[in-house]
C-alpha cells in the first residue's frame, strides 16, 4: 500500500490555517512517518501532471482551517480519494476561550491543540491502516 | 498614505522549507512591513471558493511569493484569476538547497529561517512599492 496522503489546507489569514498545516507536519513528519505523506496543496491546485499522478485514485485525509473546504474539494477535484475530512473549528468546543495564536505563531495552547488534532488524524491512519471502513 | 492596497499571496507550501518562508513572509508584510495595505487570500480558494475570489488578481495588483520554482501561486493565480503584478521565487533569493529543505514546521524556526524570511520580505516589499507608486 502506498502512503496515506494527508493534505492541510494552505490557510494563511487565520491561526486554523496554521493549525491544519502544523497538524499535518507532527503527522507526516513525526507521529507516522512510515505510512503517511504531505504535498502542496498549490501544486495540487495547479492540476500539474506531476502532482496529478501522485493523488489520482490514492487515500487521502484532509484537515481543512474553515468550512470552505479547500483541501478537501481540490484534492477530490485532483482525483483523490478524501476517506476522512476535517476541520479545524470542529473540535474546538473542548477549547472555548483559548488564545492559539494566528496565521504566523501558535501560543501553548495553540500548539496542544494542534498535538489534538494530530491525534485525531492518527487515529485516521490506523484506522485506514486496519481496514476499517470509514466515513466521510 | 495611499489607499491603493496590493494583493500579496503566497504558495504556501507544505513540502519544503520554502513554503514555509513563503508564508511567513507574506504574514511579516501583513504584520510589520506593510501593515494595512496588503491584501491576501488562501490560494486554494481560486477553485474551491465561490466565485468572488477568482475575480482578486483583476481587482488588485497582485504578487505571488512562491517557495521554489515550481512558482505554483504565481501559475494558479495566472490560470484561476489574472496575470500577477510581480513574482518572487524564495528558491532564487535562498538557494535552492535550501528552499527544498524538508518541510519545516514554526516550531523549528532558526535564526537562518527568519533572516530568509526577512530577505524575502524585504524583496517583496521592494516591488510592493514599485506598484504602489505606479
Ligand atoms: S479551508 Fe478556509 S482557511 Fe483553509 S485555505 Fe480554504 S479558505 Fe483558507
Ligand atoms: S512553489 Fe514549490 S513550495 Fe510552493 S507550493 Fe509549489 S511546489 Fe510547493
Amino acid at each position: 500500500m502506498s502512503k496515506i496522503k494527508v493534505i492541510p489546507c494552505s490557510g494563511i489569514g487565520k491561526v486554523f490555517g496554521l493549525l491544519a498545516r502544523e497538524s499535518v507536519l507532527m503527522v507526516t513528519q513525526e507521529k507516522c512517518p512510515n505510512e503517511t505523506e504531505t504535498f502542496c496543496l498549490a501544486h495540487v491546485v495547479t492540476g500539474d501532471d506531476e502532482i496529478v499522478d501522485k493523488i489520482k485514485g490514492e487515500t487521502c485525509i484532509t484537515m481543512d482551517g474553515c468550512a470552505k473546504y479547500c483541501s478537501k474539494k481540490s484534492v477530490e477535484e485532483t482525483g483523490g480519494i478524501v476517506v476522512k475530512s476535517h476541520k479545524v473549528p470542529d473540535f474546538m468546543k473542548a477549547h472555548r476561550g483559548e488564545e492559539h495564536g494566528t496565521g504566523t505563531y501558535l501560543t501553548e495552547d495553540g500548539w496542544k491543540y494542534a498535538e489534538e488534532l494530530a491525534d485525531i488524524l492518527v487515529k485516521d491512519v490506523k484506522e485506514v491502516m486496519e481496514g476499517v471502513k470509514v466515513n466521510v | 498614505m495611499s489607499d491603493k492596497r496590493i494583493g500579496v499571496i503566497s504558495c504556501s507550501g507544505e513540502e519544503c522549507v520554502g513554503g514555509t518562508i513563503s508564508r511567513l513572509a507574506v504574514r511579516k508584510m501583513m504584520e510589520e512591513l506593510r501593515p494595512g495595505i496588503v491584501s491576501t487570500l488562501c490560494l486554494p480558494l481560486f477553485i474551491a471558493g465561490d466565485g468572488g475570489e477568482r475575480e482578486f488578481a483583476e481587482k488588485y495588483p497582485t504578487i505571488a511569493v512562491d517557495g521554489c520554482s515550481k512558482c505554483c501561486a504565481k501559475r494558479a493565480i495566472e490560470k484561476y484569476s489574472s496575470a500577477v503584478a510581480g513574482s518572487i521565487d524564495v528558491a532564487e533569493i535562498i538557494g535552492q538547497e535550501a528552499a527544498l529543505g524538508k518541510p519545516l514546521s514554526t516550531r523549528n524556526l532558526t535564526e537562518e529561517h527568519l533572516a530568509y524570511v526577512k530577505e524575502v520580505a524585504d524583496k517583496t516589499s521592494e516591488i510592493f512599492d514599485a506598484i504602489l507608486v505606479k
